[in-house]
């Protein structure tokens, strides 16, 4: 899985690209983590290159977004692949955090 | 080479190293030390060759000296008769090399008609002086040698060596000197003053040179016979030509030539020819006689002292080496005996016997460094072997502990079908096909009273333990909440309650989970985030379940959860699963997707719920053939038969 995460206005972009499965998890989960530690708190995830998320993947985000509510913040998605939207759909997580089509609209989204 | 050992090797390229140069320096040292002796007994030689010509020519001109004297006494005048025996007498007694003298007239020169007049006065062996009177018919001296010779050279002149008729063996020659008479302003030959001189003066003069051992000096006359050897034999007998013959050397014949022509040099001869072995041979000519002397220098003896100190230095050179080895040995063993010890110790410790222990080796330098660090490393081995054992065996145990968690968690499941009073109102059947790993799916079905089937099924977000234990929990939960009779979301409400607790780890669990009243078919249902279940009516087409939304369980304590309700009609089927069917991967990296678990629900919907259960389960089984099964498989199937009891 590749991370790469910057700054954009208010947001702190994450882009996450190819597996997020058990062996994964940790490490995307540590990413954010550290990025809530340097003081972001608005985080966009965009998993347009994100082909697969297991339960594992979902309870990593669970970790993160928990902590950002913790500390008044908030975190969305964008450009989900099917496969992540149907997962995302089924354990109904889109009641829990925000999904946008694209990165843009996620950003233009206060 | 290279299976030889170290100490051989050492002592291989020591020895050879150290010999060679000790050859180069012994035969260099050899060498100058030969050249540097022969040179010198050269040096040697000649100068007592010289000194011995000196010698020689001394006592001959001295000698010589007394005839020519009386020759020109002589010729200056007239002597009686007497007169001149007195002198012949003279000659002898007063001089003792001259063994006998004469002086020998021309034919009717000292008196006319004295055909010969020749006084002649020698020396006998008891010392007495004898006169006779030379010249008579059958001794016609002027055909002598010692006569002729003078006469017809016009000089003094010595004869050839001749032994002595008078017996004795000895050795003579004679020194005749013409003396003339000047008549009417031209000199005349009148006669011969001759001398018989004893030759064992000189002979003692030349045997007295001794040379080394075998080393001599021999005379030989003008005509090149010996008139001194060693060998006395070949005195008078032989000359240097007849030995150049006999030994067939034209080299020899040379150097006589040379030596009678009064040459002086230094010949190098091989052995055999003048010596048994190889010699030098120093010659130089008494020109006063035309005689030649011969210096004979044995070329080994000459060398005896270098060769001598050769061997010793050879000698010496040996046991230095020999004494060199032994102590390579030595030292080669200091270094192989340890070498030694520790591969053998280590080849036990290779063997697992980690507990050998290494040799002792006390010494500061890199044996020591290095059986120390042997020793290091078999600690340090044990200890990680020990560690690494340990380890193992706490794996082992957990691993043997999953199995036996394993085995608890799958015994929980129910396998039978439950007993119903009367017929079969409905058939329910599940398979659950475990990962490698203890997992988190469940499934569990129970009647919560005569009329009502409660059945749900799970899936624990990750694997392992933890997940085992959560859905040990949940299964608890739900099953205990829903045997005090409440609904499908009532029940999820609670248990959602009771996970959410202590959940930092954010742990969660889809549950599926319905309560079907058997009499009347009405399927009262609630979803946790689970995958929707397909649906398949008798004589229709399979479809999903709509289902009411709701969050995951555990995670969010004011997650609420409803109720929805069909009926089923008898021949109806459900089928639950968890997305270990859906996520299934082959080897091409597909899923094996709702598109396929609809299709294979399609082709056997007309099948039992064990049936399709079990279809199903193959069909995922075959699809990922070869790929290690990654997540727990759980397919539940429930058909409504509706038959009354």
């Amino acid at each position: 899985m590749e991370l790469k995460g910057y700054k954009q206005d208010k947001f702190f972009i994450v882009k996450a690209s190819g597996r997020l499965d058990a062996t994964t998890a940790t490490e995307f989960e540590k990413f954010c983590l550290e990025s809530i530690q340097q003081g972001e708190s608005m985080l966009v995830v965009d998993l347009a290159g994100l082909e697969y998320m297991s339960s594992a993947g979902l309870r990593s985000i669970l970790v993160v977004g928990k902590k950002l509510k913790s500390a008044g913040g908030s975190l969305s998605f964008s450009s989900l692949t099917p496969n992540v939207a149907h997962v995302f759909s089924i354990s109904s997580f889109g009641s829990m955090f925000t999904v946008y089509d694209s990165l843009e609209k996620a950003l233009g989204n206060s | 080479m290279k299976n030889r050992g170290l100490a051989f090797k050492l002592i291989l390229f020591t020895l050879s190293g150290t010999m060679a140069v000790l050859l180069a320096a012994f035969a260099y040292f050899y060498h100058s030390s030969k050249d540097s002796m022969m040179q010198y007994a050269e040096e040697n030689a000649r100068n007592l060759t010289h000194s011995t010509v000196y010698q020689i020519e001394k006592v001959l001109v001295g000698v010589g000296k007394v005839p020519l004297n009386y020759a020109s006494l002589l010729s200056g005048r007239n002597f009686e008769a007497e007169d001149i025996v007195r002198i012949v007498e003279r000659m002898v007694s007063a001089n003792p090399e001259i063994y006998g003298a004469a002086i020998a007239f021309e034919p009717d020169a000292f008196a006319a008609g004295a055909h010969y007049f020749a006084p002649y006065c020698c020396r006998k062996h008891d010392g007495h002086l004898t006169n006779v009177m030379l010249g008579d018919a059958s001794y016609h001296y002027f055909t002598m040698d010692w006569y002729q010779i003078p006469r017809e050279l016009n000089q003094a002149a010595w004869t050839e060596p001749y032994y002595d008729e008078g017996g004795g063996n000895m050795i003579m020659a004679s020194f005749s000197v013409p003396f003339y008479k000047g008549k009417d302003g031209e000199k005349r030959f009148q006669g011969v003053v001759t001398s018989n001189i004893a030759l064992n003066g000189l002979q003692e003069i030349v045997s007295a040179i001794r040379l080394y051992r075998s080393g001599y000096a021999f005379l030989i006359s003008r005509n090149g016979v010996f008139i001194t050897h060693p060998d006395s034999r070949l005195v008078m007998t032989n000359s240097i030509f007849s030995i150049a013959e006999e030994k067939k050397s034209s080299l020899l014949r040379r150097i006589g030539k040379d030596m009678i022509n009064g040459g002086e040099g230094l010949v190098a001869l091989q052995s055999g020819l003048l010596l048994r072995d190889k010699c030098r041979l120093y010659y130089a000519p008494l020109s006063s006689i035309g005689w030649s002397l011969g210096v004979v220098i044995p070329e080994h003896e000459l060398l005896e002292g270098v060769n001598r100190l050769g061997r010793m230095v050879i000698l010496i050179g040996l046991a230095g080496v020999f004494l060199l080895t032994i102590m390579v040995m030595l030292i080669a063993r200091t270094i192989t005996r340890p070498l030694k010890e520790l591969s053998a110790t280590t080849v036990e410790i290779a063997r697992g016997n980690l507990d050998t222990r290494l040799p002792d080796i006390l010494r500061g330098d890199e044996i020591g460094t290095l059986a120390r660090s042997f020793e290091e490393m078999r600690l340090a081995l044990k200890d990680y072997i020990k560690h690494l054992t340990e380890t193992t065996a706490a794996k082992e145990r957990i691993e043997s502990e999953l199995k036996i968690a394993r085995n608890i968690q799958m015994s929980f499941l129910p396998k039978a079908f439950p007993p119903l009073p009367g017929k079969n109102r409905m058939e329910i059947s599940a398979r659950l096909e475990p990962a490698r790993e203890i997992g988190g799916d469940l499934y569990d079905y129970s009647l919560i009273d005569d009329d009502h089937l409660f059945f749900a099924v799970g899936d624990v977000s990750d694997k392992g333990i933890p997940a085992a234990l959560f859905m040990a929990v949940t299964k608890t939960l739900l099953k205990g909440i829903a045997e005090t009779g409440m609904g499908p979301s009532v029940i999820l409400n609670r248990c959602n309650l009771e996970l959410c607790g202590e959940n930092d780890s954010m742990m969660f669990v889809t549950v599926f989970c319905g309560v079907l009243d058997l009499r009347t078919g009405r399927l009262k249902y609630s979803n946790a985030g689970h995958e929707h279940p397909i649906i398949v009516r008798r004589d229709g087409q399979p479809e999903f379940l709509p289902v009411p939304e709701g969050f995951l369980l555990g995670v969010e304590e004011a997650s609420s959860y409803q109720t929805m309700e069909i009926e089923l009609k008898p021949g109806d089927m459900l089928i639950v699963y968890t997305d270990g069917v859906t996520e299934a991967v082959n080897a091409a990296g597909e899923l094996y997707s709702h598109e396929n678990l609809m299709a294979t629900v399609r082709s056997c919907s007309s099948l039992s719920a064990e049936g399709i259960a079990t279809e199903i389960l193959a069909s995922v089984k075959l699809f990922s053939s070869g790929i290690p099964q990654a997540d727990d498989i759980t397919v539940l199937s429930l058909s409504f038969t509706g038959a009354k009891v």
